[in-house]
């Protein structure tokens, strides 16, 4: 009881175990005591019986051989004894004649272990000799003397000691059976409750519940039980859902619900591991739209929430189901294509989301507007091997077209040797010194509308061609 | 009364014991067997009178000796029972008149068949119990016939004799008797 004096309990008998030795053990002291009683109650009344037996044995006796011992009839005395005392509860009779002269003596012969046990008893319990005066005419003519023979309390001491054994034995056995039923009754609901909670708190299966059981209490435990697993499902599904929530918030871009930059990546790494492994090509598009700061300024940010929501779901129709669309932030989307079958798809599901943006979006003031986008495809292995290197060389061959043309779609080899914002660097740098590649770049009223909205529109391409450089490099990549 | 009975008993029969008797018997161990004889018969004879019952219990019992006899010399000393009640012992012949009326039972010594005869009739109608003394088989007309054997004294009954004489008899002796008859 006192953990302080109990440091060790290294056995814990099973409930089972308990009952059936507190069963066994009170169902033998019963039998025992009660048979013992009842056998020491019907050993004195025996007892006292066999010595009346004998007492009036004697008497008869007495009786049977006056005659003959008032003639001095020695054989007749005989044949009277042997008459009378030849059952087995006379161990030895002797008659007198009136002068003490023994006229004859019968003795039952004992022999062997019965006859020693039989002396044993009777000198044990039987009184050691009855003494009866033989009368004729009121006066003594003689005497009977007759020692009893312990052979009937023998038989039933041995009878009753072998019914007291075998009555154990059956007590025994019912008390073992009845302590069965009664243990199936106790141990078998608590069995099956601990089952169930074993089953929950190892496979968190909470459906499973406790049956009722026949006994009052353990069904009442059984019922508050199932009542509890109740609320724990119901807190377990309550906080799945949380948790598949806020996974998904986190994974998630809210606005467009595709998936956030942190998610593609995943993705991505994902993605090229597996290709690595099956030799697969893995694309990534790169998405950005055009003047989308203009549409922005000019509609609200709350129509710049439409326009982006509505480019999200026109990539994810074009997509259908066969890539990852994410959206990094701002107005720059991504695509990531694996397994890839070859390059010319990537291409393909570029030109056809690009193609998809030529429809107009309406929006909530009843205007509509549209919005193109410019794509830069990078592929796996052919232009990079990592992630970010992949995602770079995308966001190059992205700028590479929008130098290009805004609206058009530019591969990473196209590109090759050609970053854009080396390029850009150099034009600020050496905006002085011409270069054929800056020529190159498309002029047009892109970069500097979308991403210089408070200046006003540049009047000359060089200047507002540098400035997206330096805000590619700056603040509006973190976005 | 019991001590007299134990003296006069103490002299028959006890030469069967088979066993060490617990008091010793000296006297009759060295009497003549004349003398255990005589007492046996006697012993038995008072023996014989316990156990019969008269239509009219006599205050004491009157035996008659009829006839010579071998073995009366003890009854005829007269005897007392286990109840107090005397026994007398008279010789009587065998054509007396009064026997039947006077005598309670009747000791028959050697008699002929003729004296025995008339002492029948006489006793005939009267509860008188007859003993012989030497009767073989018992059918002349005793109710009781002794066979005096060396020493042991037996009887035997004659049931026809006994229901004439209109005595009660004890059953147990009657059995006694039909074991003494048996060879």
């Amino acid at each position: 009881m006192w953990p302080g004096k109990h440091p060790k309990h290294q056995f814990r008998l099973p409930l089972r175990q308990i009952l059936y030795r507190g069963h066994l053990g009170m169902a033998l002291v019963a039998i025992f005591l009660a048979g013992l009683t009842v056998s020491l109650v019907c050993l004195l009344t025996l007892r006292a019986y066999t010595e009346h037996n004998l007492a009036l044995t004697a008497r008869s006796l007495t009786y049977t051989v006056e005659a003959a011992v008032v003639f001095n009839d020695d054989s007749a005395v005989r044949d009277a004894l042997e008459l009378i005392a030849s059952g087995d509860e006379v161990a030895r009779v002797t008659v007198y004649n009136d002068q003490g002269r023994s006229m004859a003596v019968w003795t039952r012969s004992t022999e062997g272990a019965r006859g020693r046990l039989e002396q044993l008893v009777a000198a044990w319990l039987l009184p050691p000799e009855n003494i009866e005066p033989v009368m004729h005419d009121g006066a003594k003519v003689g005497e009977v003397r007759l020692i009893g023979s312990g052979g009937p309390l023998t038989r039933f001491l041995l009878a009753g000691t072998a019914g007291m054994v075998a009555c154990l034995a059956l007590t025994a056995l019912v008390a073992f059976y009845l302590s069965r039923r009664m243990v199936s009754r106790i141990v078998g609901p608590l069995e099956r409750l601990a089952h169930v909670a074993h089953a929950v708190r190892r496979d968190r299966d909470f459906a499973q519940r406790v049956p009722p059981a026949p006994i009052a209490e353990l069904d009442e435990l059984g019922k508050d039980f199932n009542v509890l697993l109740d609320e724990l499902a119901s807190w377990q599904t309550h906080l799945k859902t949380e948790n598949e929530n806020l996974a998904h918030q986190a994974s998630h871009d809210s606005l467009t619900h595709l998936s956030n930059r942190a998610a593609f990546e995943q993705s991505l790494s994902i993605a090229l591991r597996n290709a690595a492994d099956e030799d697969w090509h893995v694309a990534v598009l790169f998405l950005d739209g055009d003047h989308f700061k203009a549409i922005n300024d000019q509609h609200g940010h709350a129509a710049g929430d439409v326009v982006l929501i509505e480019t999200a779901a026109r990539i994810r129709s074009q997509l259908r189901g066969k890539g990852v669309g994410a959206r990094f932030g701002g107005d720059e989307f991504a695509v990531l294509l694996a397994p890839l079958g070859q390059a010319e798809d990537a291409a393909r599901i570029a030109d056809d989301i690009l193609a998809s943006m030529v429809q107009p979006i309406h929006l909530p003031d009843g205007t509509s507007v549209v919005m193109s986008l410019t794509a830069g495809i990078a592929i796996y292995p052919e232009h990079a091997r990592s992630p970010d290197d992949l995602l770079k060389r995308a966001d190059q061959a992205m700028y590479h077209a929008k130098r290009r043309s805004r609206g058009t779609r530019s591969l990473a080899d196209q590109a090759e040797g050609k970053d854009p914002r080396q390029q850009e660097i150099v034009l600020v740098s050496d905006s002085l010194s011409p270069d054929p590649t800056a020529r190159a770049v498309p002029i047009g009223p892109g970069p500097g509308v979308e991403r210089m909205p408070d200046t006003k529109p540049a009047a000359t391409g060089y200047v507002d061609d540098a400035a997206p450089g330096k805000l590619v490099a700056g603040s509006d990549r973190g976005t | 009364m019991a001590l007299l009975a134990s003296l006069l008993t103490a002299t028959a029969g006890a030469q069967e014991s088979a066993l060490p008797a617990p008091v010793p018997e000296p006297v009759a161990e060295t009497l003549p067997l004349i003398d255990q004889q005589t007492a046996a018969v006697k012993d038995v004879v008072l023996g014989l009178l316990s156990y019969v019952r008269w239509p009219t219990e006599p205050a004491g019992i009157q035996v008659c000796v009829v006839g010579p006899t071998s073995y009366a010399d003890g009854v005829m000393r007269g005897m007392v029972q286990a109840s107090g009640r005397k026994v007398l012992s008279q010789r009587r012949s065998y054509d007396d008149a009064q026997l039947g009326d006077q005598c309670n039972a009747v000791y028959l010594g050697l008699l002929t068949d003729a004296e025995r005869q008339t002492l029948f009739q006489t006793l005939d109608g009267h509860a008188v119990l007859s003993i012989s003394e030497r009767d073989l088989g018992c059918s002349v007309g005793s109710v009781f016939c002794l066979n005096v054997g060396s020493p042991r004294v037996s009887f035997e009954v004659n049931l026809d004799s006994m229901a004439r004489s209109g005595l009660r008899v004890h059953p147990s002796v009657l059995q006694l008797a039909k074991r003494s008859a048996r060879p």
